[in-house]
């Protein structure tokens, strides 16, 4: 058994990997894992908020949670290879156990949104930390008006949660992209912020989330003004390297904001004040 | 309530046998070996004329090295984590100058602040500072009172010693200070008026003694946050090497990292690390994507000037400097925080 007291942040608590789904494969695949914390050890968290991920004997990663708080049972995360820790996620198995602490960060005020449009900008892995609010907000339909999703990648094969996204049609407008077009791809060709462009989502009673790499969210954000959305009215999430999770260890701040306390989750209001080093 | 003692220098080393013996302390004091003042156990003959030590104490509480767990685990199976704790053994440090003891309660708020750090705070509490006031004028490195210290500062400390010649002037600083200072066997003899009155009179030469300064402090949070996008910043940081000596020996920086370190491979045997780190190294914050949101020697160095004097202001209203000098010294290239923080400051608006 492992001596797990609750009050030390650093000693990871344990969890089984129940199912993996291969999203996006190639060089930087993303590969989407669903675990399962041993013996109902778990923690709580709400959408936004990220946990430390380790493989021990590797090390650990801070990852978003990419499930839905609604769901009690396991909690997702969608890894890309890229790193030591991450690459050595996409080398395990169902049934292998990992270490995981958290939960870590703020999170999306969706109470806050209720009987609002939710507009969600993704582009790449970008979709995975925007993800448990989709979800929570499908789950909680009737709270809220339209719901549109904006998701791009570079290829069709680059589209991570293709099937959810099929599925997420009945309850919300979904306008997928490719930044270059191959046969059989019949929705929008091109970047996401022109696809934003394209479909102009009015401002009116709205709030824009928007995830993905920091040139496309650039652009999103620039085009979201230009279509009239005032600075509160845009959310965004944003990373850096950590290693602590709890504002000690120095790394991942940007001017006096450690990201793993007060961030990931910032309104542009609040981010355009901050210095850009994230 | 204060308690003042005066201890006879002569009698040092029997407080010292009485807080082994009757506290159950471990005392530490500073030792002169091989040219470099350290912290060290103390051997025969304690002596207490060091300028400061090359290291602040800051390791009593935050070592440069601690295993925080150690794991092991086979193959497909669920691993077995053991938890590795501090000692529960009480450490006395004697002759603390007064920047490092109040470079103690910077670490304090960082490691208690949002969650506690359960490694330190173990640590911490276990540890007992015995400060001496520095009455001698000062190096042309220091700087503590333009940073809101004190040679004679008691912040951070439990104790605070006084040279006044042939004796001590000892006063208590916090209740531990004060059961030091009263334990079984201690010489320590009440302080005779004229040693309270003398004391005063040292206190206040120390105080006046000259020392180079941050220019008008209070304002440096503010223009430090205006000079983000100053180029000033890439011109001071041309000739740093980023050796990051500046924060190692820094009694307030608090960074690190973690790893794990094999110690077995079948089955996965090995432990969970944390040693210092350093904000100079671009590592430090390169994500794995290979972006690195501070990507060059400027960058960094505008994050240890910023963290000290306007970040760490902004989250805790206090500057994150205790003037001790060491970054300024130690440098190998002479780069000067001093200098930085008035040059930032003089040139903006």
């Amino acid at each position: 058994m492992s001596h797990n007291p609750p009050d030390n942040i650093y000693l990871p608590k344990l969890a089984r990997i129940a199912h993996i789904k291969e999203e996006v494969a190639g060089e930087r695949s993303i590969k989407t894992f669903r675990l399962e914390f041993v013996n109902g050890d778990g923690f709580d968290h709400q959408c936004g908020q990220c946990a430390m991920l380790s493989i021990f004997g590797r090390g650990e990663s801070m990852i978003s949670i990419a499930s839905s708080p609604l769901i009690k049972d396991y909690k997702q995360f969608s890894i890309m290879r890229v790193g030591r820790v991450t690459s050595a996620f996409h080398d395990l198995s169902v049934g292998d156990t990992v270490g995981i602490r958290g939960p870590y960060g703020n999170s999306f005020p969706v109470d806050d949104w209720r009987g609002k449009n939710l507009i969600f900008i993704g582009g790449g892995c970008g979709l995975a930390p925007i993800w448990p609010v989709i979800t929570t907000a499908v789950a909680q339909r009737a709270n809220f008006k339209n719901i549109t999703v904006f998701y791009g990648g570079r290829s069709p094969r680059d589209i991570m949660y293709r099937a959810e996204l099929e599925k997420l049609r009945g309850s919300a407008d979904v306008h997928l992209s490719v930044d270059k077009s191959e046969e059989g791809w019949n929705e929008f060709c091109g970047f996401v912020p022109s696809n934003v462009m394209d479909k102009a989502p009015p401002p009116d009673n709205a709030i824009a989330i928007t995830c993905g790499p920091p040139i496309m969210i650039k652009f999103v954000i620039q085009n979201l003004q230009n279509l009239g959305f005032k600075d509160e009215q845009i959310y965004t999430t944003i990373e850096n390297k950590m290693k602590c999770g709890i504002g000690k260890c120095g790394r991942c701040n940007v001017g006096k904001d450690y990201v793993c306390v007060k961030g990931p989750v910032y309104s542009w209001a609040q981010l355009k004040n901050l210095p850009q080093e994230y | 309530m204060s308690m003042e003692k005066i201890l006879d220098k002569a009698r040092l080393n029997d407080w010292i046998a009485a807080l082994a013996k009757g506290g159950d302390w471990e005392v530490h004091a500073p030792a002169l070996e091989d040219g470099v003042w350290t912290y060290k156990p103390v051997g025969d003959a304690v002596r207490m004329d060091h300028p400061n030590t090359k290291q602040p104490p800051k390791g009593f509480s935050f070592p440069q090295r601690e295993v925080f767990f150690s794991f092991e685990q086979i193959k497909g199976e669920a691993p077995r984590l053991t938890q590795v704790m501090p000692d529960a053994k009480r450490r006395a440090v004697f002759g603390v100058r007064p920047c490092d003891g109040r470079g103690s309660v910077r670490m304090d708020r960082v490691f208690a602040d949002n969650v506690n750090d359960p490694y330190y705070q173990a640590r911490r509490k276990n540890v007992a500072y015995v400060g001496l006031a520095c009455n001698t004028p000062p190096a042309a490195t220091c700087f503590c009172k333009s940073v809101g210290g004190s040679p004679v500062s008691t912040d951070g400390l439990d104790v605070l010693l006084t040279d006044l010649g042939d004796r001590y002037h000892v006063t208590a600083v916090t209740e531990t200070g004060k059961a030091m200072m009263a334990v079984a066997g201690s010489p320590l003899a009440d302080a005779a008026a004229a040693d309270r009155k003398r004391v005063k009179q040292v206190h206040h030469e120390a105080e006046a003694q000259p020392q180079r300064a941050v220019n008008n402090p209070d304002a440096v949070p503010a223009k430090l946050k205006a000079s983000f996008n100053s180029p000033l910043w890439e011109e001071l940081a041309r000739a740093c090497i980023g050796c990051g000596i500046c924060t190692f020996l820094c009694p307030t920086c608090h960074c690190f990292d973690l790893n794990d370190e094999m110690t077995g491979t079948v089955p996965i045997k090995g432990n969970r690390v944390r040693t210092w780190d350093n904000c100079q190294f671009p590592d430090f914050t390169m994500h794995s994507s290979g972006h690195n949101p501070r990507e060059n020697t400027a960058a960094r160095l505008r994050q240890r000037v910023c963290h000290k004097f306007q970040y760490f202001h902004e989250n805790f209203g206090m500057l994150q400097c205790t003037g001790c000098g060491r970054c300024v010294s130690e440098c190998p290239v002479g780069i000067d925080i001093v200098a930085v923080v008035n040059k930032v400051a003089e040139h903006v608006a």
